[in-house]
């Protein structure tokens, strides 16, 4: 009852999600060089993200699923500085090093859910924890989901136990703008900032379809319908333009300082190119609306999540540059869900569109190997040729483009960053066990030492004053 | 978890599952025994088999355990009289609270034994604070406007716990009824005290036609009544005088009412509350009815409690009324061993030093029947180990005995405040308990 009514709650927004792909993610747009104001304003709350790696790490002897289309067997991984140093046959382990026996294991890049609420919609869920939904205004674009996130959710660590490494935090789905996402490294924190990525792109979310029609309309006001959610974009837009435009010229020609207003401040950074849209969307066809609203105001979409029809556009989003963020079977819950097919990250994958995984769950996001793994399968009884090597880059180098860190993360290449997950077998069985995670070459969790598995805050004491939760 | 000694059971070279007691001296304390050998500035109080078996100045045998108390504080353990442990982990968290119902289909009758939880983190704070025992008691919350509307008066049954958060840690069940009069009784009945107080007369009056004519009344060959049988079955031990109904009233005149209905009906009554109990001290000294107060509580806070005052304990002690001490009201869940604070300062205000610990321990076990509350022979040995004064605000237990078991002093709290004690800027804290 309570996951079906928060699910409903979040789906709204959830729905438009247009998949950016990676160099739309990352790269200003040119022609729109004016960057007369930080309108994303990066350091207002400033990554304060450290890394504490000692020493270095050689895994040895394991199959590498890189994240980059290859498979190595028999392969040794070092990790040196917090960065993947070498890839290669018989590596000699440095001085100090953390040998790791990868015999029989498997190797892939971390884990990372480009939609999550964790924080947000924390465990336990009671009435005081929601925090994932502003749900007060179709326009809610001034909300940052950073300001609500527990950094003590014990929802983070037990996602860490699923090899994620990177999550992207949204505000809810109830609002046509619900606001702005942080992307964060799945390290303890006391502070949000402690977690967040360092330079990560900020991203907004927005939402098509059945949640802001409904929430809004059941109030009798404005948006009740598709039409009119989508008059609600495009009113936001004009506004944002003008706005952008109004501190340009401020920029530019002097004068008083026009007004501040958190609500544009964001909606001109996605014009600028500094926030990337993550947008909640279920439908073919509104997707194809979507993408056209961004034409019409010249900015990119990142992302659609939640993308249960993305298979019907795949070929559109390809030539948009946008990816699609899924689940390889949810479904059926409402009636822009119900067009299901459990080939559509496959079939995605395959028109060359940038396609994903995500959870959106706090159970979902502890096993998006086996999610990705059912969709893998669901591709090959497709008749696609897809093996373990392809669809690993649904749940790392993807999602890794769609956040617009894929420069820093995202798959085992010298010089990204050391997030390395050591499974003890094939990833793609539900049998398998997370052995290991390392975030940027430091080891955050080990399955057979409990010194290095890191409790939040709440879990102390809660059952036993003497002992942790688990 | 009951141990023999070990040298009996190796003497006997046989281990009887079940009878292993553990003996506890503990050496050197000042003792208040809250019994007939009153203080002692140094004495020895030994444990066995869960009971303390002796206490003397000076005892010389041999025990598994020797606790050194020289310089500390040895008295029985806290017993709170009013709480609501184990059925509320935090208030405004709805699916957490067992405390109250609404609806109209259960009043006094409304047992919550079943919804009680003894893993509660409440349980260990409070033991932490000194609290061995406590009696739960379930609510009616005026700001609830669904149980405003059901106007009923009746809380429902309390029962005792021991704080050793054990499965098996409820020590006695219907301890006793719990009701509303005064101030609260008139919001909660339509907006009257008159009818909250009519309220519990019909429902006692109607036990009474209940019990005197049970056999026709479950043919159905009687009369239309206005409670359930369930509710009028759990008032059969409040009028036969074995179980105490507890009543909240402040208002001197309030208390008054309530003296008289409980001589009505023969009802052995316990008063919560009593804000201006010293200002009827007499009478309810002379209808023997002993009060649970909030001694710290001296806020005109509300037209019943004008005269609320800090030596209302002092007064009603004085008079010969049996006092209990409850923490404040605030305090019924999370802090309720601040019935310490409340005792210490009642002392500050008059109440002579024993009597303020008896008020917190003894005279809680003997108004509601609870063990503990007293150290000797015989006594559940519920003991605490001061540092120092147990009502100084500076003080802390040192080590707490639950039925001879000596308990952990951990809580979440400590558990936070290690972790975080040297706070440091990365994400260490998460690997360190």
């Amino acid at each position: 009852m309570q996951l079906h009514s928060r699910f409903f709650g979040r789906g709204i927004a959830a729905l438009l999600c247009a998949s950016l792909l990676v160099s739309a993610c990352g790269e200003k747009k040119a022609g729109s060089e004016q960057r007369s104001a930080d309108f994303a304003r990066l350091d207002a709350f400033p990554s304060t993200y450290s890394v504490t790696q000692s020493r270095p790490v050689l895994i040895q002897g394991a199959t590498l699923l890189t994240g980059t289309g290859e498979q190595l067997e028999n392969t040794d991984l070092l990790l040196k500085g917090g960065k993947i140093a070498q890839i290669g046959q018989d590596l000699k382990a440095p001085k100090d090093a953390q040998v790791v026996d990868g015999k029989g294991k498997w190797v892939t890049p971390g884990i990372i859910d480009v939609h999550s609420h964790l924080g947000d919609y924390p465990a336990p869920s009671i009435e005081s924890s929601q925090d994932g939904n502003e749900m007060t205004s179709p326009n809610t674009a001034q909300v940052w989901a950073e300001h609500s996130v527990w950094t003590q959710d014990p929802q983070f660590p037990l996602a860490l136990a699923g090899g994620v490494t990177t999550l992207q935090i949204l505000p809810g789905s109830a609002n046509l703008f619900g606001g702005r996402s942080v992307t964060l490294k799945n390290v303890p924190g006391r502070s949000v900032q402690d977690m967040k990525f360092p330079g990560a792109p900020y991203g907004l979310k927005m939402a098509c379809g059945e949640n802001p029609k409904r929430v809004y309309g059941s109030k009798g006001t404005s948006p009740s319908t598709r039409m009119g959610n989508v008059a609600g974009y495009r009113n936001a837009w004009i506004e944002a333009s003008n706005y952008k435009k109004k501190w340009e010229e401020y920029a530019k020609k002097g004068g008083d300082e026009p007004e501040r207003d958190l609500g544009l401040e964001t909606l001109a950074g996605v014009l600028n190119g500094d926030i990337l849209v993550h947008n909640h969307c279920y439908r073919g066809e509104e997707m194809a609306v979507m993408m056209d609203i961004a034409k019409e105001f010249d900015f990119q979409i990142s992302t659609f999540h939640h993308a249960v029809e993305a298979y019907k556009v795949a070929d559109l989003l390809a030539e948009n540059n946008v990816c699609a963020a899924m689940w390889a079977d949810w479904w059926g819950f409402k009636h822009e869900a119900f067009d299901m097919t459990e080939a559509n990250i496959a079939i995605v994958d395959q028109a060359k569109a940038c396609a994903m995984i995500h959870s959106d769950s706090g159970v979902g996001v502890q096993h998006l190997n086996e999610e990705v793994a059912k969709a893998m399968t669901a591709g090959q009884r497709a008749g696609f040729d897809i093996q373990p090597k392809d669809a690993v880059a649904w749940m790392t180098s993807n999602p890794a483009k769609a956040l617009g860190i894929d420069a820093q993360t995202g798959s085992l290449e010298k010089g990204k960053m050391a997030d390395v997950v050591v499974w003890s077998g094939n990833p793609f069985s539900v049998y398998t066990h997370v052995d290991q995670v390392f975030i940027d070459g430091e080891l955050m969790y080990d399955r057979s030492d409990k010194k290095r598995q890191p409790r939040s805050d709440f879990e102390l004491g809660i059952l036993d004053a003497e002992g942790e939760r688990l | 978890m009951k141990k023999l000694a070990v040298f009996c059971a190796l003497a006997l070279g046989v281990l009887t599952a079940g009878a292993y007691a553990e003996s506890i001296l503990i050496k050197g304390g000042k003792v208040h025994t809250l019994a007939d050998m009153g203080s002692l500035e140094s004495a020895d109080v030994l444990v066995v088999d869960g009971k303390v078996e002796q206490v003397a100045p000076v005892l010389n045998v041999s025990a598994d355990r020797v606790i050194d108390a020289k310089g500390k504080v040895v008295t029985p353990g806290v017993i709170a009289p009013i709480s609501e442990l184990g059925l509320v982990e935090i208030s405004a968290a709805s699916g957490t609270n067992d405390n109250a119902v609404t609806g109209e289909s259960i009043g006094s009758a409304f047992n919550p034994v079943p919804a009680y939880n003894p893993k509660s983190t409440l349980i260990p704070f409070n033991r932490a604070g000194g609290v061995t025992s406590a009696v739960v008691f379930p609510a009616i919350s005026t700001w609830d406007e669904t149980a405003v509307a059901a106007q009923r008066v009746f809380a429902g049954r309390g029962f005792a716990i021991k704080l050793n958060g054990e499965f098996n840690s409820v020590e006695a069940k219907d301890v006793a009824q719990k009701a509303y009069l005064g101030e609260t009784g008139a919001q909660l009945a339509g907006g009257s005290r008159a009818n909250a107080y009519a309220k519990v007369e019909n429902a006692l009056s109607e036990a009474k036609e209940y019990r005197d004519n049970r056999a026709a009344i479950r043919r159905g060959e009687w009369r239309e009544l206005n409670y359930s049988l369930a509710d009028l079955e759990a008032l059969q031990p409040v009028i036969n005088g074995t179980e105490p109904l507890l009543i909240t009233a402040d208002r001197a005149s309030d208390i008054l009412a309530v003296i008289e209905l409980a001589k009505a009906f023969d009802v052995k009554l316990v008063l919560l509350g009593a804000a201006e109990g010293w200002m009827v001290a007499d009478q309810l000294a002379q209808a023997q009815v002993p009060v649970v107060i909030d001694a710290i509580n001296n806020l005109p806070i509300s037209f019943s409690s004008l005269g609320a005052r800090l030596d209302n304990a002092a007064l009603l002690t004085r008079a010969g009324v049996k006092v209990a001490i409850s923490g404040p009201d605030y305090a019924s869940t999370h802090n309720v061993y601040l019935s310490r604070q409340s005792a210490g300062n009642a002392v500050a205000h008059g109440l002579p030093y024993e009597e303020a610990l008896k008020s917190i321990s003894t005279n809680v076990a003997d108004i509601f029947r609870l063990s503990g509350g007293t150290l000797e022979k015989g006594a559940t040995a519920d003991i605490v180990v001061w540092n120092g004064d147990p009502l100084e605000v500076t003080s802390y237990p040192e080590q707490v005995l639950i039925e001879g078991e000596p308990q952990s002093l951990v809580t979440r709290s400590t558990r936070l405040r290690d972790r975080h004690l040297k706070p440091a800027k990365g994400h260490g804290f998460g690997y360190r308990n």
